[in-house]
């Protein structure tokens, strides 16, 4: 179990485009779930300061 | 005979992989030309794939004229990609996203196939680095795909520049297929009214510069790309600068991006382009633009569990939330026509797909930033 958890199973397999490690597994799950929480991070944060542009600078609008 | 063989030297040096190259480049030049595939990207692509591929061919040598411009242009400084995101920030009207910023959550959430993507690319065995730089075709970005490959030395720049901007071709065949697959017909049916707030000359100049700058301390590496995108826009909207909008938007887009597709042919010789991992690197660019749209579609949906009847999303407009612009919003729009031809779901879709300009650059950076962390370049 613990082997499977640490993706070991998956060490001895090697595809046409190169041998599949471990450690690069590992890697792309953090970089998914770091890089979607950036991104949601940078968005929301350009998200309030759209509101809050167009609650200050309200008052001089065009279409 | 000897005395002639400086005639025959190119025919005896052709290599298969040679031929395969010029095939390759003239269905580039046939997808630009009679399918209307990107035309202005693939056809020079097309042609430079041919004259790369050429025995001896004089462009790639120490003194060549695309080598020239590959390293100076691309591999010193990448100085062609974001040039042209001047361009491309000079054409970009934000409006629609201003009134509506609700849709800059789409732009987010329609990233997801770029991740995806790396995980299924380390699956398949490819490097960390290649499979980083592969995921970014679903940024669904050229400028951005080739920015991020070269930064990260992947050996695989070539088949992710004609990937990038293939797909980006097909997104009005891939994404109503993915679509459909994740959405019901009442879903795809739903009606979003559209009541813009008006925006002011202000917020239109500002923006630019605030989110250059949240982008730039979040993450630093994406700060090229987006302070040139941002810079092209605040070319546009701050409403003294009109000859330099129009040259951005005009002849300066259209210089780099004759440059670029020449240029980035440097990266389809036959020795580095004809190679397994090219064809899977093909498929997984498709995953990523598929995995994209149904990112954004499940987000919408998730979202509309939360939202009171008269506010639900159509969940399409998220898939709009790529950066493939304005292609995506109007594949959008004319799905929802086709379920119901009183659905006007343009604008939400257009201010999605100006997000996903944003979240793809983002996405970009985010990867270069957490590639530097680890050590990769």
């Amino acid at each position: 179990m613990g082997n499977l958890l640490n993706w070991n199973f998956l060490t001895a397999f090697t595809s046409v485009v190169g041998e599949v490690k471990n450690a690069d597994i590992t890697k792309s799950f953090e970089l998914m779930g770091k890089g979607m929480l950036g991104i949601f991070v940078v968005m929301l944060l350009i998200y309030l300061v759209i509101v809050l542009l167009n609650r200050f600078t309200g008052s001089n609008k065009e279409k | 005979m000897e005395g002639l063989s400086f005639l025959t030297a190119g025919l005896t040096a052709i290599t298969w992989q040679m031929v395969l190259m010029w095939l390759i480049g003239a269905v580039l030049i046939w997808l630009a030309v009679k399918k209307d595939f990107e035309p202005a990207l693939l056809l020079p692509m097309g042609f430079g794939a041919i004259l790369v591929n050429l025995p001896l061919s004089g462009v790639i040598g120490d003194n060549g004229i695309i080598r020239w411009l590959f390293e100076k242009g691309i591999s010193v400084s990448e100085a062609f990609p974001l040039l042209l995101f001047i361009g491309i920030g000079a054409m970009i009207d934000f409006g629609p996203l201003l009134s509506n910023p609700r849709m800059l959550l789409f732009g987010g959430a329609a990233q997801f196939g770029i991740f995806f993507t790396v995980c299924m690319a380390v699956l398949l065995g490819f490097p960390l680095k290649d499979a980083m730089a592969t995921g970014v075709i679903g940024a669904a970005d050229g400028p951005t795909s080739i920015l991020v490959s070269q930064v990260l030395k992947s050996n695989y720049i070539g088949p992710i520049a004609v990937a990038a901007y293939s797909y980006m071709a097909l997104v009005p065949i891939i994404q109503p297929a993915a679509i459909r697959l994740v959405t019901t017909k009442h879903e795809r049916m739903i009606r979003m009214p559209y009541n813009p707030q008006s925006v002011s000359k202000t917020t239109k100049i500002l923006f630019p510069i605030i989110v250059t700058m949240i982008a730039g301390l979040v993450a630093p590496d994406s700060v090229a790309l987006v302070g040139f995108l941002m810079f092209g826009n605040l070319i546009r909207e701050c409403g003294k600068l009109e000859s330099l909008s129009q040259t951005a938007q005009g002849p300066l887009a259209n210089l780099i991006t004759i440059l670029l597709g020449i240029t980035i042919a440097f990266q389809m010789r036959a020795d580095v382009f004809v190679k397994p991992g090219t064809l899977v690197v093909m498929v997984l660019g498709l995953v990523a633009f598929i995995f994209d749209t149904i990112g954004g579609v499940l987000f919408a949906k998730v979202l509309n569990l939360f939202l009171p009847h008269n506010k639900k999303v159509n969940p399409m407009v998220g898939g709009a939330g790529i950066s493939a612009f304005p292609m995506s919003a109007r594949v959008i729009q004319k799905m929802a026509l086709k379920e119901d031809n009183q659905n006007h779901i343009l604008m939400h879709a257009v201010g999605a797909n100006v997000a996903g300009q944003i979240g793809s650059v983002v996405a970009g950076g985010i990867i270069l930033n957490l590639a530097r962390m680890w050590g990769m370049m």
